[in-house]
């Protein structure tokens, strides 16, 4: 056997011991990487807290279903305005009652010039 | 406590990080169990057998492979390379870092009083005038011979480690081996190899 052989298989030799080694983990560093594991599952389960307050403002277009029904809600609330501010002159003929003491809630008082639509004038 | 290896039922690696992803705490302990001990061996010898290091790197690496547990790719990879390759990282930064890339000749070694021990002394005896010659390689060598040759790594897998070519690999183990063999042969007698 040569040289170099023996070199071989005293190497292999020393390999195979070392495979065989096999030690497992002391106690101690075993628990710490348990606790480790655990540490870091528990970090998983629980989010960071949010960071800043939202605005109420925000809480109530979610309550009112959102940016789109905020939208249509100020474009009719746009409108109103509108209708209200533009409110034509022939509306004065319509009796508008001011000043009004009746007790009894007629038709005529809760819409006021009902009556004027009805006769078709 | 630590649990019993070896079920041929055993659950691999992936499916036990997966598990532990989704919370279950004893496929840690699992892992745990069956990949540390390769961990810290490795470490030990690529850290010149400073056993405090390895320890500190093998609780890192094991803590790392913790956060990744919920973003792992079952089919990617296999956790042990993925585990080797981050302790080779580990460990090679803290070389860099202590400057030390050439062995010490004053390595710790436990001292053996129990009576009857003999044939235990020998394997002991044997394992350190290895560990020692290991620990005289240049750090990528001891690496590839350490991955090949005591861990039983594939070539490729190697290669994943070491993120080098299989033909590197090759090459180191050779190189590495070569090495050792004229380091051990003055001790062959001594170690009742011849």
């Amino acid at each position: 056997m040569t040289e170099q052989n023996r070199d071989d298989m005293t190497l292999g030799a020393l390999f195979q011991a070392a495979q065989g080694q096999a030690e497992s983990l002391p106690d101690p560093l075993f628990a710490r990487i348990l606790a480790d594991a655990a540490e870091v599952r528990a970090a998983r389960a629980t989010p960071a807290p949010r960071a800043a307050h939202r605005s109420w403002l925000v809480d109530f277009g979610v309550l009112l279903g959102g940016w789109p029904s905020m939208a249509g809600l100020a474009t009719a609330a746009v409108a109103g305005l509108w209708i209200g501010v533009a409110q034509p002159l022939a509306l004065d003929g319509f009796g508008l009652v001011t000043g009004a003491t009746a007790a009894g809630f007629e038709l005529d008082t809760l819409m006021p010039g009902v009556d004027v639509l009805a006769s078709g004038d | 406590m630590q649990m019993p290896l070896s079920d041929t039922q055993a659950p691999g690696d992936a499916a036990l990080l997966l598990a532990y992803g989704q919370g279950d705490l004893s496929a840690a302990r699992l892992l745990t169990a069956r990949l540390g001990p390769r961990i810290l061996g490795f470490a030990t010898r690529m850290l010149h057998g400073d056993r405090a290091e390895a320890e500190d790197v093998t609780q890192e690496a094991m803590l790392r492979l913790w956060k990744i547990a919920p973003d792992w790719q079952e089919g990617q990879a296999r956790v042990s390379t993925w585990l080797f390759r981050v302790t080779a990282n580990l460990c090679l930064d803290r070389l860099r870092k202590s400057g030390r890339s050439v062995a010490l000749d004053d390595t710790d070694e436990p001292a053996d009083d129990a009576p009857g021990a003999l044939a235990g002394l020998e394997t002991r005896q044997r394992l350190s005038a290895l560990d020692a010659a290991l620990a005289a390689l240049p750090d990528r060598q001891r690496q590839a011979v350490v991955l090949r040759h005591i861990e039983g790594l594939s070539n490729p897998e190697i290669a994943e480690v070491m993120d080098i070519s299989s033909e590197a690999v090759e090459s180191l183990t050779a190189r590495g081996k070569r090495a050792l063999a004229a380091g051990l042969a003055p001790r062959r007698e001594e170690l009742g190899y011849d």
